[in-house]
């Protein structure tokens, strides 16, 4: 059996990881079940709902449609990367409470990491972009409970304020 | 789900995997966006995995512009696909497509042969790679390259004419034969985010003097067993300025389209309701802009 392991090495929240892994293994159980980093929220496992995104590399990625094997050499980042002991909160996360943006916050963190990979993209094409643009970035995503008005508010009031 | 995995890093470890497992059960996969779902629901001990995606050969992974045309890797990602800008101002059928297809975060894995190879009849680049009378080059297993159109590489839903020893290499758009063009990607679905069409066109038009079209590409996805080529329609179009198109004509050339789909009913969209949407959706072309 071990001899069918896959050993593979990658970076996570600033971490270098080496481990030997099942060949089919998907990213978000590599998060969630063997790393114990239970930010990165399992919902429809088909890649509708974006609650699993994480991002690889810097781009947002459904952890639940990713191959595991595939992160090797890679970094990852998960919302629990997002926190340090002098800063609790990312700006964004301080805007999704200002917002009144999270209910239930089974689609939050996943919302959070695509909004930041999604305002490095505008910085590095120094753009500030528009509503509908925010909009569109963050189709990959649902929301049971908030109807998006807020949570689309919290988004674009961020990525309007690059400096914050 | 349990299945092994072999993932080759150069053209050379890929041709020796089809060598190896010609006689077992194995299957290609490059973003798994689709492969996934399917192997979620299928029994895979037995099964081997090629994984594409560590491929780091150009021929796979690049975007190569030619003055005779543009060679996209089978393995480029959809979301380069959306922002190259050379394909944003020649084949903008094909960037708005990349951009109506799922969400970001599968577009940045989705691939472009993947895409194809699953030959979806709603698969949103293959609709409009078809319009742009794209053609696939096929690595075989004993090294060699079978070129073949993308219009005859289809032949059925979720069926095409790749073999067992067969990898799609990369994809070959034609160059434009003028600067002036009218080219777009319509999709209607349930829904405005992450939608598979229950409709969809692909229109590019290439124009010569007085905005006449001299050289047409139209397809439509999602109401036939494949993506269709609409020949008919494009033939009647040629050498009418494409801001002057009567009414009467408009007309004519959703009726061609029409005529060539063959829709059915499905969980997404009836045929009689897809049969209304293709022909307003054909007559829009030219009410655009
Ligand atoms: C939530 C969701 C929404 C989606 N929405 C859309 C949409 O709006 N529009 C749309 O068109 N599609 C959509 N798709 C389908 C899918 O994302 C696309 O078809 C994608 O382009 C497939 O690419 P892939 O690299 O992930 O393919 P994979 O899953 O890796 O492979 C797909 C098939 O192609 C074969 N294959 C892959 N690469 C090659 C190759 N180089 N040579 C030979 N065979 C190969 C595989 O064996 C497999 O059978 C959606 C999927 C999901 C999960
Ligand atoms: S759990 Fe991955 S997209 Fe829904
Ligand atoms: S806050 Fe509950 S799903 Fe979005």
């Amino acid at each position: 059996m071990d001899e069918n392991l896959i050993p593979i090495s990658f970076t996570i929240n600033g971490e270098k990881v080496s481990k030997r892994i099942l060949p089919s293994l998907i990213l978000i159980d590599l998060i969630r079940d063997q790393l114990q980093l239970k930010g990165t929220k399992p919902g429809c496992l088909e890649g509708e709902c974006g609650a699993c995104t994480v991002l690889v590399n810097g781009s947002a990625v459904n952890s639940c449609l990713y191959m595991a094997v595939n992160i090797d050499g890679k970094e990852i980042l998960t919302i629990e990367g997002l926190s340090s002991i002098e800063q609790p909160l990312h700006p964004i996360q301080e805007k999704m409470l200002e917002h009144g943006a999270v209910q239930c916050g089974f689609c939050t963190c996943g919302i959070v990491l695509t909004t930041k990979a999604f305002g490095e993209e505008c910085k590095k094409e120094g753009k500030i972009p528009t509503r509908k643009e925010v909009k569109k970035s963050l189709e990959g995503h649902l929301c049971r409970c908030t109807g998006y008005v807020k949570i689309i508010d919290a988004a674009e009031d961020y990525l309007t304020h690059p400096s914050v | 789900m349990n299945f092994n995995i072999e993932s080759p890093t150069s053209k050379e470890e890929l041709l020796n995997c089809l060598r190896n497992h010609q006689s077992g059960y194995f299957r290609l996969a490059a973003g798994f966006t689709d492969l996934l779902i399917e192997l979620k629901k299928s029994k895979t001990e037995e099964l081997t995995v090629i994984n594409l995606s560590q491929i780091k050969d150009k021929q796979f992974t690049g975007i190569d512009i030619q003055p005779s045309g543009i060679r996209i890797g089978a393995l480029v990602n959809v979301a380069q696909i959306g922002k190259n800008q050379s394909i944003r101002k020649s084949f903008p059928v094909l960037q708005q497509a990349a951009d109506a297809l799922a969400s970001g975060q599968i577009r940045e894995v989705a691939t472009i042969g993947g895409n194809i190879c699953q030959a979806s009849p709603s698969g949103d680049l293959s609709c409009a790679l078809v319009a742009l009378k794209a053609s696939c080059e096929i690595l075989k297993m004993d090294g060699t390259i079978r070129h073949e159109s993308l219009n005859d590489f289809f032949r059925g839903p979720a069926v095409t004419s790749l073999q067992k020893n067969e990898v799609l290499k990369s994809i070959v758009i034609p160059a434009n034969q003028t600067n002036k063009l009218k080219s777009g990607f319509i999709k209607i679905g349930k829904r405005s985010a992450m939608e598979c069409s229950i409709v969809s066109i692909s229109y590019h038009f290439q124009l010569g003097a007085d905005a006449a079209i001299l050289h047409s590409g139209i397809a439509i996805g999602a109401v036939a067993p494949t993506v269709i080529f609409c020949r008919e329609a494009a033939d009647f179009l040629h050498k009418l300025n494409v801001n002057k198109i009567h009414e009467t004509d408009q007309l004519k050339v959703a009726e061609l389209i029409q005529q060539s789909a063959s829709p059915i009913d499905d969980q997404r969209a009836s045929a009689w309701y897809r049969n209304e949407v293709l022909f307003n959706s054909a007559k829009s072309i030219f009410e655009q802009d």
